[in-house]
């Protein structure tokens, strides 16, 4: 790792370390120059020049081989003790040696520096693919903008990394290691979040002067680069999702306002036909037609009044509005109340209920649990066949989980349904043939999400039923034992 | 002034106001209307009624507030009424002091009802108090513990008898959780929404028909619970 650490006593220490290579070898041929050639000797000595450029670098390597010239000139060709040379293949052993010790030092040097390049060029493409495996797949603009401050405080080996972007969405400012203070001194290195629509933001880097290097600068841009193009990613998904939902809302209200219209003006309407045809006087004072229409204009208001809490419900459910006051209520007692309001209507359907006495209390809203139940019985009464029953059951499935069955023998829907009847104005049948708004499932829907549990919709061998689970725990407390006097008084 | 009871109706609605008007003069009220707050409190101060019915979304002051205001000089029914979905409020404006709630929109012999219930109840504070309930079936001697199903005795532990005799002294009036809760267990206890799940329960197993479909002790969603005996 010689080259990561160019400072000068190293480098002085590499070139005396090469002449003490060579002045080794040089003592060693010099005890064996009697009993071997010259141009052995020659070939010998390029030994120490390839060595020696290879372990201390180029400069070392070259000064070898210019001592190697000379010593070689000087302790092994005749006469001996001078630089003076007297027989003519002396002189081209000599200049052979020169030209070959040069090109050998220079070649390994060469290979050794493009090592040490390809070196860097790998740890900077694995850093480069860390960050980016990292990155990859993030869609939270501000864990991105932290694993980009993280990864490069530890590349960089920083003090301190600043990271700054803003969009039109938000502002992100961050700083690692978190604990530390703002530097007063200029960031070493700096590098802009730069995207095809202009710089997001900066990445500053604060660390020890003596380890800058040039390619560090280009590793830090290209580190800003990736920041940079995930972080705007992030920003057109985000941007994209909200037109999406948007653009959904939109549907919806529209959905919402062709469905209402026409559910409301269709209990007016027969409002409004009875009242008048009442007030002109053609109806008799007493006849069954009198009361034909006073029955039509009453159900019509009740209709008229349940879309309307209808719409209310949902509207507070989708602004989050819905939040259920839980408290410990028994089921069996809620879904009497609801079959004594129900049972006001003539009677064309059996009502089961098969809530035991030892189901423990559960966690719910009163009020809205009723309107679940409500519902659900209302839909079955709406799609069973007359003269068949409807079966309400309550379990205790585990120690936290309460599951709720509405059956009914109405007939199957098929499966691809099965999911979406609870989805807002989504229905089955044809919208004319059975009254309602399409918002009686998903208010149950909203309702038992609330609660913290699931519903669902099954075909059974006989009919169809509703399923809804509820957790038996409140903020992780099971249902209250009572205390129970039995002494009667 | 006449025998007919003399009710006030406090409503911003113009519609409503029109409505009661002609629906209660024509079932031989007296009636006085106020669109606000303070006009209702003045005129209920000048010509006490014998029923205050109070809208609870008033366009000047809340409707709990009118009830608060009332409640400092006098014991007349307050018959509030308020839209779906306002338990909290209904339940506040009951803690304040009124007696009794309607929702909106509600027909008219639901009023009625309620306004003979709330007429019986000002009868009762003004002078007797009856300590013999009888509802269907059921007869409760407040004032000597007995309770009988007909012809045989009910047996009834101390904390439900405490209970029944709370609902049974309060027939038809609507009573919140919390003031059931304060006045059998205590204050400290006013929160305890299951101790009355499950004692209800127990009730309405010794005294109802149908334990699942309650006829005297009746559930209110939300609010409380009302005891429903003879007229």
């Amino acid at each position: 790792m010689i080259t990561r650490f160019p400072n000068s006593s190293r480098f002085f220490l590499n070139y005396l370390l090469g002449l003490l290579t060579f002045s080794v070898s040089t003592g060693i041929l010099y005890l064996l120059r009697d009993i071997l050639d010259t141009p052995l000797i020659a070939l010998l000595f390029l030994l120490p020049v390839g060595l020696n450029t290879a372990f201390w670098g180029l400069g070392p390597g070259i000064l070898t081989a210019l001592s190697a010239f000379l010593g070689f000139n000087y302790f092994f060709i005749q006469p001996y003790y001078t630089f003076t040379v007297h027989q003519t293949s002396d002189v081209v052993v000599l200049i052979v040696f020169f030209v070959v010790a040069i090109v050998i030092s220079q070649l390994v040097g060469r290979a050794k520096a493009g090592l040490a390049v390809a070196t860097a060029r790998e740890r900077e493409a694995t850093k480069l693919y860390e960050l980016t495996t990292a990155l990859a797949g993030l869609q939270d603009d501000q864990s991105i903008a932290h694993i980009v401050a993280e990864q490069t405080l530890q590349t960089f080996q920083a003090e301190r990394v600043e990271l700054t972007a803003r969009s039109t969405l938000k502002n992100i400012s961050l700083s690692l290691p978190e604990a530390t203070a703002a530097s007063a001194r200029k960031p070493e290195l700096a590098a802009a979040l730069q995207t095809v629509r202009g710089a997001l933001g900066e990445i500053r880097v604060w660390r020890n002067q003596s380890l800058n290097q040039p390619a560090d600068d280009r590793l830090l841009h290209t580190f800003a680069s990736q920041g940079a193009m995930a972080l705007e990613r992030a920003w057109l998904t985000q941007t994209e999702t909200r037109a999406k939902v948007l653009e959904e809302s939109d549907r919806l209200k529209s959905a919402l306002l062709s469905s209402v219209s026409h559910e409301l003006r269709s209990p007016l309407a027969t409002i409004k036909a009875s009242i008048t045809s009442l007030r002109s006087g053609d109806v008799q004072w007493k006849s069954s037609a009198r009361e034909d229409l006073l029955a039509a204009v009453d159900d019509e208001t009740d209709h008229l009044n349940r879309l309307v809490g209808n719409l209310l419900d949902m509207s507070r459910i989708e602004s989050g509005a819905l939040k259920p006051q839980r408290q410990w209520n028994l089921i069996g007692e809620i879904v009497g109340g609801v079959i004594a309001r129900i049972r006001r209507a003539p009677e064309q359907h059996k009502l089961e209920v098969d809530v035991p006495e030892d189901l423990p209390l559960v966690p719910v809203d009163y009020v809205q649990m009723e309107q679940v139940f409500e519902n659900l019985i209302s839909n079955s009464l709406k799609y069973a066949p007359p003269n068949t029953t409807i079966h309400v059951s309550a379990r205790k499935l585990n120690e936290t989980t309460l599951m709720v069955k509405v059956n009914n023998q109405g007939p199957p829907v098929p499966q691809e349904h099965l999911d979406r009847i609870f989805d807002k104005f989504y229905r089955v049948t044809n919208a004319d043939r059975v009254t309602g708004t399409g918002l009686g499932l998903s208010i149950c829907k909203g309702i038992i999400s609330a609660h913290g549990g699931n519903i669902w919709a099954e075909n059974l061998p006989d009919g169809f039923a509703f399923n809804f689970t509820l957790p038996l725990t409140l903020d992780g407390t099971p249902p209250p034992r009572l205390p129970v006097d039995s002494e009667t008084i | 002034m006449t025998n007919a009871p003399h009710i006030l109706v406090i409503d911003d609605e113009p519609q409503i106001l029109r409505a009661m008007r002609t629906i209660l003069t024509e079932k031989k009220f007296q009636v006085t209307i106020a669109n606000r707050g303070e006009e209702g409190l003045a005129l209920a101060a000048a010509n006490p009624p014998d029923i205050v019915i109070l809208d609870l979304g008033l366009p000047d002051m809340d409707g709990i507030e009118v009830c608060a205001r009332l409640r400092e000089w006098t014991q007349i029914p307050i018959i509030i009424l308020s839209v779906r979905d306002s338990e909290r409020e209904k339940v506040a404006a009951l803690d304040k002091g009124a007696d009794d709630y309607l929702t909106k929109p509600f027909g008219i012999e639901e009023l009625l009802a309620h306004v003979r219930v709330a007429l019986r109840h000002s009868a009762q504070i003004k002078g007797r108090k009856e300590s013999v309930v009888k509802a269907g079936d059921l007869v409760i001697d407040l004032a000597r513990y007995i309770i009988k199903r007909g012809s045989a005795e009910v047996k009834l532990t101390a904390t439900e008898f405490k209970l029944l005799a709370y609902l049974a002294s309060n027939t038809g009036r609507v009573l919140t959780h919390r003031s059931i809760l304060t006045h059998v267990w205590g204050e400290a206890e006013a929160d305890h929404i299951e101790y009355l799940r499950v004692y209800m329960r127990q009730l309405r197993k010794k005294l109802e028909v149908d334990p699942e479909r309650p006829q005297y002790i009746l559930t209110e969603p939300g609010i409380g619970y009302r005891f429903i005996a003879d007229e």
